[in-house]
């Protein structure tokens, strides 16, 4: 288990000698152990080796218009991964998310424009139904006890089904995102850095509910002894209802933020279910066990991170655009392995029985 | 243990005599009366009545099944009895939900604890009390781990880090933490579901030393469940025997023995066997009428 951590480390252990010495000056060797054992911290240096070698290997890969390319292929991701890592902490998963980030925007183009509710009035009217969706699919795993897979795909199906009914199967232009944009399509996606700003606020605001707040505490417990929490009084049903409208809320987000970007709204189911796909990757990759009971938020941002690194960096190397999704699907299971490894250096590490 | 002379045919009915139902209730904090509860086919409480006073260690005996857990769990508030009434301190009493058994004062500790492997020994003893700062409803866990540390140190257990996840404790240290959260709270009803399960024997000698302790200090009432008449004898002042969904005996430990409640549980061993054995013998009756007819 310290081999991990020992075969970096140039001079043999300087374990502990002196105890109280090393308490209060941490070695190296302890230094980096500390990194290693956070639960993020093997796809942080995943994706830093990742972003080095990318470096290294084209001239292009570390400049600053290099980043803006990079953003939306992370930026978007990692909210919709933030979202999501609160319902693989349940234990649960959630697959609608990829028709929220379809319905979303098809619903907004017909809240603004066709019902003439304006540009914010509709997105929050949106959001509100997207929640609405998520508490539904609250409702069916929680209360009704329909596994989370089959709920969440029935509504995948369904509500990409109601976006290609009520959108006709044609893209339409999306309110609010014709050049040039006002203050209301920069915020809402449109900027350069739009999303990014949005994302970190999400991702560290998401955060702090789970690791500082009894929301978070709740979710962790649930995921972790569903049956205990409930015994020592935890509103299972609610905090799991919540869940799945937070997670709702964000991919709801994320579809409206990259129509605009685009500015066009994509009736396109099978663009979603790739999103969907890359969203739970990126939350599995970053240190949320699909599992329950554990998971990270910075960690999904950090994964999605990676993963962005990964398709630009491959497209700038000249792949060929065949090989990309291959070579993503072999850095998943590299990266995931290396995750295994290095959580259980983790719990070696400090578990002392 | 079992009497020879005995004749087989005297097998004493479920409600044995020695239930003595008390017709006063004035020093009763708790009343459970007539509670039956089913889960679908299975009966698993008839008709319990059982009466626990201030300061007593009521210890709840019975046969695997034989219903003592579900009725810790109505009492708890986790679950719901179909039918019968209880009082708490002369008052009736429904509990809507373990917080609200909770804020009543009654708390509970399950046989299988209700720990959070992924928290840490802190989170899980504040689980549902956790400490937060005022506005923002952020958590205190500064104040959580030096209360806690309070805690345990009073009830005298041995936890030599409260910030590990509780998943990295041995089956004694688990157990201990779930009766410390427990002890920890404001309630004076405790109920404690096999306490000792998974403990060895110095462990376990820790657990009844912090039940004798309690009773001492005489703040509160303990319902507790056991499998060891030995442990019963001496950690309880009382003892209530379930069988087959009703109490078959209620007692005082000093007027009982191992003896006498091993004998109720053998003779409840040879009543069901028979039973059994008259119910196929019945259907194979049965079964030869049909093929005659």
């Amino acid at each position: 288990m310290a081999s991990v951590a020992g075969g970096a480390a140039e001079t043999p252990p300087a374990a502990p000698k002196d105890p109280e010495h090393s308490l209060r000056v941490p070695s190296r060797r302890q230094l980096l152990q500390r990194v290693v054992s956070l639960r993020e911290g093997s796809i942080i240096v995943v994706t830093i080796v990742t972003a080095i070698y990318f470096s290294a290997n084209t001239s292009s890969f570390f400049t600053g218009a290099n980043f803006e390319t990079l953003l939306p292929y992370f930026a978007p991701f990692a909210i919709l991964a933030a979202g999501e890592v609160f319902v693989m902490i349940l234990g649960e998963i959630d697959l609608s998310i990829g028709a929220m980030y379809l319905f979303a925007p098809i619903l907004f183009h017909k809240l603004a424009t066709s019902a003439g509710m304006g540009l914010v009035p509709g997105v929050i009217a949106t959001l509100l139904v997207v929640m609405a969706v998520g508490a539904l699919n609250g409702f069916f795993v929680a209360v009704v006890g329909i596994n989370s897979f089959v709920t969440t795909l029935a509504m995948l199906f369904t509500f990409e089904g109601l976006a290609l009914i009520i959108s006709h199967g044609t893209p339409v232009p999306t309110p609010g995102g014709q050049v040039p944009l006002d203050t209301f399509g920069k915020v809402f996606g449109g900027g350069i850095y739009s999303e990014l700003i949005w994302a970190v606020a999400i991702v560290a605001i998401l955060q702090v509910v789970l690791t500082f707040t009894r929301w978070g505490l709740y979710t962790v417990a649930i995921g972790s002894n569903k049956l205990g929490a409930a015994e020592a009084g935890v509103q299972v049903k609610l905090v799991m209802i919540r869940n799945y409208m937070l997670c709702a809320l964000t991919a709801g987000l994320v579809g409206i933020f990259e129509a605009v970007r685009s500015a066009t709204v994509q009736p396109d189911p099978a663009g979603a279910n790739e999103i969907l796909f890359l969203a739970v990757a990126a939350g599995v990759i970053g240190g949320t066990l699909l599992t329950g009971g554990s998971g990270t938020v910075v960690g999904a941002l950090i994964g999605a991170l990676f993963l962005g690194i990964l398709k630009d960096g491959l497209i700038l190397q000249g792949v060929n655009a065949n090989y990309l999704l291959f070579y993503t699907g072999l850095a998943v299971i590299v990266a995931m392995t290396a995750n295994v490894y290095v959580g259980r250096a983790r719990r070696g590490h400090t578990g002392s029985g | 243990m079992v009497d020879p002379a005995e004749p087989p045919g005297a097998i004493p009915p479920a409600e044995a005599p020695d239930v003595v139902a008390p017709a006063s209730a004035a020093d009763d904090v708790l009343r459970v009366e007539h509670i039956a509860k089913r889960f679908g086919p299975v009966t698993a409480l008839r008709d319990v009545n059982l009466h626990l006073k201030k300061g007593e260690v009521l210890g709840l005996l019975g046969d695997n099944g034989a219903g003592k857990s579900t009725l810790i769990k109505i009492i708890s508030g986790f679950q719901k009895q179909d039918s019968g009434e209880m009082t708490l301190r002369g008052q009736p009493y429904a509990p809507k939900s373990v917080d609200d058994a909770r804020a009543k004062g009654i708390d509970t500790v399950y046989q299988d604890l209700a720990l959070i492997d992924e928290l840490s020994v802190y989170h899980n003893l504040f689980l549902r009390r956790e400490r937060v700062f005022r506005p923002v409803p952020l958590l205190n866990n500064r104040q959580m781990k030096r209360q806690a540390r309070t805690a345990l140190d009073e009830i005298g257990i041995n936890i030599p880090q409260i910030d590990v996840a509780v998943a990295r404790l041995s089956g004694g240290q688990r157990q201990a933490i779930a009766v410390a959260r427990t002890v920890n709270g404001d309630a004076d009803i405790i109920l404690l579901d096999e306490p000792l399960a998974a403990m060895g024997a110095k462990e376990g000698a820790q657990i009844l030393d912090l039940v004798a302790r309690l009773k001492d200090e005489g703040n509160v009432s303990i319902i507790m469940i056991l499998h060891n008449y030995v442990h019963v004898l001496q950690a309880c002042d009382r003892v209530s025997m379930i069988q087959d969904g009703v109490i078959a005996l209620d007692k005082p430990t000093s007027e009982t023995s191992v003896e006498e409640l091993t004998d109720i549980v053998v003779n409840e061993y040879r009543r069901a066997r028979e039973e059994a054995h008259n119910e196929e013998a019945r259907e194979a009756q049965a079964r030869q009428g049909q093929e005659a007819g």
